[in-house]
């Protein structure tokens, strides 16, 4: 504790936490619990919990949202872990790879996963709910299921590199990339994941993400704040 | 890019065209009554058009080659010509099980082109460039377009004959169960076969045997396409307009009248926008808009839920459901198609839909059951055009690379 100086001086007043007159533990625990997981490699959105918000993440984990990842491409080569870091296994041409042929490729993973998809989510066909729910595009997996790719589009095109938007479900950022090794395989070429980065995982899109700067308590608690009505709303809406 | 056939249904019958399916050429292979899913059918040539009938198949190509059409499936009423048979060179097959060509009597078959081909319940059509209309298969209502002789024999025969007396080329050709359309450049529509229910549009219930011009709500209309199948007729005209004739017993007319049996063309006046095309199946139609939306009317699966049964007017199928998203907006039905009980739609992208009874897996989803909305059948490749039958489909596909 210290007495007022003359003007112009600084007060340094000492923390209080040190002193006797001071009771309770020094620093309080939060847990903090992270959403889906994001690998080494990719970049993007990673979602954290932080005290309820922890048991918010798991009901939000039952709701089986779509993520959106931004998959960037590279045709010419192939290597073990499909991505552009690891050992070269092959090297191809590519020239004769058009849009046109990436986008065709793309429309048969689309087809083959909306099989998977209506297969998981266990509807009736029978029903008129299961028509419903196919023009509003809502049948998806509510239990766990392999990887399956909702959407996916070609963003960028510019030979020998591409880039994709993929909306999926109980995916792996490995997965992704094996699939942009198996593309190339269909183009009869080969290809590796340049990068992967989520752009949206479920309700929470990268705009809200805090970057590096901004880790601080009160950007923290903003954030929380902004999300909170979409994460209760959307709670509501899936599980009622 | 190479172009190529799949088969998918029914296939005792030889429809599919795949031997090893009826008869299997190995002890351990065991005999498929049904394909559920799309199989590929090696052919010699490109096919350009191909027509299920009722058990039977007819696959054509644009080539100047002497063999232009093939034929697989029922061959009882001679529906695919004369097929002599390897044991016996006096008779001819009853069951065809492989694509086998069906020889036109041609009076140039190196330069005569195939450019269509239809099928009916015991009937085929070949529509050739210059050569008019050539006619097989059972005639006991005058369908195949000559005078019907009593007590026939359609087994066995050799008999294929020739139609040229239009007003202009003929550039379309239709089978309906046991009735013939003809369309001609000029736009006008000749019918001959079963009238029973108004099918012939001529303003009579009786056979006809000749093919005649019919006039009704489409005299003096340019017809751009005619549809049928079963006992039901749809024709669309230059500016979008759907006509309508035979069958009603299940709504398909009654937009317009409450009587079960048209036979005369009526003018359906739908508010739906400019019609593109139009299909006709046996208890169910559709239509497909420029805007490229999809309509479907009658009795049965149509499409939109098992709640939906029957409707006398035309209801649009969500867009969504072939495709269209906010993701994708610029997915568009380019083709619709019909069999007896099912219907089938082509996309903008290649991707064909499917839905309606689910006989002997002809919708070929790999699944048993019914399909109650469009639902996207997996082929690899683009689907370009598909043929729906009553129990099989035949769809043409280019590869994707």
């Amino acid at each position: 504790p210290g007495s007022g100086g003359s003007p112009g001086r600084a007060l340094r007043i000492g923390s209080i936490a040190v002193s006797l007159a001071v009771r309770g533990p020094r620093f309080r625990k939060l847990k903090i619990g992270a959403g889906h997981r994001l690998d080494v490699k990719a970049s993007g959105g990673l979602v954290l919990g932080i005290g309820h918000g922890n048991k918010l993440l798991t009901d939000l984990y039952n709701c089986h949202l779509p993520k959106v990842y931004t998959v960037g491409g590279l045709f010419g080569k192939a290597t073990d872990d499909f991505s552009d870091t690891g050992n070269l296994v092959e090297k191809t041409t590519f020239d004769h790879i058009t849009r046109e042929k990436l986008e065709r490729i793309l429309a048969v993973i689309q087809g083959t996963n909306q099989k998977a998809l209506l297969m998981y989510s266990n509807i009736d066909m029978k029903t008129q709910e299961a028509y419903e729910l196919a023009v509003k595009g809502l049948i998806r997996p509510m239990a766990k299921s392999p990887p399956i790719i909702t959407a996916v589009r070609c963003l960028q095109f510019a030979l020998p590199e591409f880039q994709l938007e993929i909306h999926c479900l109980h995916e792996t950022q490995q997965y992704l990339r094996r699939m942009v090794h198996e593309i190339g395989l269909e183009l009869k070429s080969s290809a590796v994941c340049t990068r992967v980065r989520r752009t949206r995982d479920g309700v929470f899109s990268v705009h809200d993400a805090l970057p590096r700067t901004r880790w601080d308590l009160r950007s923290v608690q903003e954030a929380i704040g902004s999300c909170q009505l979409k994460v209760e709303t959307e709670l509501e809406k899936t599980l009622g | 890019r190479k172009d190529r056939v799949f088969v998918w249904g029914f296939s005792y019958s030889g429809a599919l065209g795949v031997p090893s399916f009826v008869r299997p050429d190995a002890g351990w292979k065991k005999p498929r009554r049904i394909q559920p899913t799309p199989y590929r059918l090696e052919t010699e040539e490109k096919i350009s058009s191909a027509a299920c009938g009722y058990g039977f198949t007819l696959l054509a190509s644009k080539t100047r080659d002497i063999t232009k059409v093939w034929g697989m499936g029922l061959n009882k009423d001679s529906q695919l010509g004369f097929q002599r048979s390897r044991r016996d060179q006096t008779k001819g097959y009853e069951y065809v099980l492989e694509p086998s060509p069906i020889p036109l009597p041609l009076e140039k078959p190196q330069q005569t082109r195939v450019l269509q081909v239809s099928c009916g319940r015991a009937h085929s059509l070949v529509l050739t460039d210059s050569e008019g209309v050539f006619t097989m298969g059972n005639n006991s209502y005058g369908q195949c377009g000559r005078k019907v002789v009593e007590d026939e024999i359609y087994s066995e025969s050799h008999l294929i004959h020739q139609l040229k007396e239009f007003d202009s080329r003929v550039v379309q050709v239709v089978c309906g169960q046991d009735h013939s359309l003809f369309r001609t450049k000029k736009g006008t529509v000749y019918a001959c076969g079963w009238g029973a229910d108004g099918q012939t549009g001529l303003g009579h219930y009786n056979i006809t045997s000749v093919p005649t011009k019919l006039h009704g709500d489409i005299a003096g209309v340019n017809i751009i396409q005619v549809s049928s199948y079963g006992d039901c007729c749809l024709a669309v005209s230059d500016e979008g307009e759907v006509f309508g004739w035979g069958n009603s017993e299940y709504l398909q007319l009654a937009s317009v009248t409450e009587t079960t049996q048209v036979n005369v063309p009526r003018h359906l006046p739908f508010k739906i926008g400019k019609v593109k095309e139009a299909a006709c199946g046996g208890t169910g139609n559709i239509v497909l808009t420029e805007e490229g939306n999809v309509f479907v009317w009658g009795y049965g699966i149509l499409g939109k839920g098992p709640n939906l049964i029957e409707t006398a007017v035309p209801e649009m199928i969500p867009p969504s459901l072939f495709g269209w998203s906010d993701f994708s907006p610029d997915v568009r039905v380019a083709h619709v198609r019909c069999g007896l009980s099912q219907f089938a739609a082509l996309t903008n992208r290649g991707e064909l839909f499917v839905w309606g009874k689910n006989l002997r897996g002809c919708l070929g989803t790999g699944r048993k059951e019914d399909q109650y909305f469009p639902w996207r059948v997996t082929v690899p490749g683009e689907v370009v055009d598909v043929a729906c039958g009553v129990d099989h489909m035949v769809s043409m596909v280019r590869s994707f690379t």
